[in-house]
């Protein structure tokens, strides 16, 4: 079970959580054709310290970067390096930093240049999967809601949802119990109780569900090479629904009433 | 960054050596460094059909190497 965070702890996830998204805000600008993705990871690290925050990713479990970077079929974990951005691609931007002893962690698909409108279907689904997994989280759910609410918005659209990566409790380390899953039957796995804080990433697919991870040992690629997108915001459980730690919503207002109302 | 969803036991391949009781069934494994292991069948009907010889695959339990279950065939 999740622990149950404070309300200063909270505050503290929160303040976490938006220095991420702030710097994901950057990122998305800096995200233009011809840059290498190397780059992008030094923007990471830079505005990320600036903000007065460590990167959480680098030297976790060995992740040699800041930033996790996954272009087109790469679905999570990519390593920046000398690959630059082209025109067309869509890129996973993944981020997470820890101020005060606390995780933030968000990440997002964001296209370079104009992209095709097969892979604007995808990021939009994608995003709208993940409103409908935050939407579920209120006191009395449990995890399979979300990964339910997730896997049926995906799916709805021809899509598949990742499974050999899940979303996860978060809080004074990266991971925390519970595995969120982005598929599943509802009404099952952990009840959901106020103040827990969860990270919510649905990883959805053109084609199948299948990822390998290459000999990096860390990014992971669609095993039918079809594209893939990536959003996660950290949320925490509030006895009256979701409250996104990063407050306000990042994204263009489709969905943002949704869960601001329902 | 998302967690890797564990399935934290190892698919190795096998053969059936021996139908034993409770359910159990001895399986050689195809790497033949590794001693045999009690495999339990996942899924009662699997049983019915296994037979001495046949080639299966089997999960293994991190904790126990000598232990398994035997998730499918060959």
């Amino acid at each position: 079970m999740s622990v149950q965070k404070a309300w200063g702890e909270l505050q503290k996830m929160a303040r976490a959580c938006r220095i991420v998204v702030d710097t994901l805000d950057v990122l998305e600008g800096a995200a233009v054709p011809g840059i290498t993705t190397k780059e992008l990871d030094r923007i990471a690290q830079e505005t990320i310290e600036k903000g007065g925050a460590r990167p959480a990713f680098l030297g976790y479990r060995g992740f040699p970067a800041t930033l996790c970077i996954s272009i087109n079929e790469e679905v999570v974990h990519g390593i920046p390096g000398p690959r630059r951005l082209r025109e067309g691609d869509i890129v996973g931007l993944d981020l997470g930093c820890v101020v005060d002893g606390f995780f933030g962690d968000a990440a997002r698909t964001v296209a370079v240049g104009r992209i095709s409108p097969e892979a604007e279907r995808l990021t939009t689904t994608t995003r709208e999967a993940l409103v409908a997994g935050i939407d579920m989280c209120r006191p009395g759910k449990r995890v399979g809601d979300i990964g339910h609410a997730v896997q049926t918005h995906a799916e709805s659209h021809g899509y598949s949802v990742v499974r050999d990566f899940v979303g996860h409790g978060i809080g004074t380390s990266l991971h925390e119990e519970p595995q969120v899953p982005n598929y599943g039957p509802p009404g099952r796995r952990e009840r959901l109780v106020p103040g827990m804080c969860l990270a919510i990433e649905p990883m959805v697919n053109v084609g199948r569900p299948e990822v390998d991870v290459l000999d990096d040992g860390w990014t992971a690629v669609t095993r039918d090479r079809s594209l893939s997108a990536h959003f996660e915001l950290s949320v925490a459980v509030m006895p009256a629904g979701p409250w996104i730690l990063s407050e306000p919503y990042p994204y263009a207002q489709e969905g943002a009433e949704e869960v601001a109302n329902a | 960054m998302p967690e890797a969803s564990g399935r934290d036991a190892l698919l190795v391949e096998g053969t059936v050596r021996e139908l034993l009781p409770n359910a159990l069934v001895r399986v050689e494994l195809a790497s033949g460094a590794r001693p045999a292991v009690t495999a339990h069948v996942a899924g009662a009907s699997a049983l019915l059909r296994l037979r001495p010889g046949d080639a299966v695959i089997v999960e293994i339990a991190p904790y126990d190497s000598g232990r398994g279950r035997i998730v499918g065939r060959r």
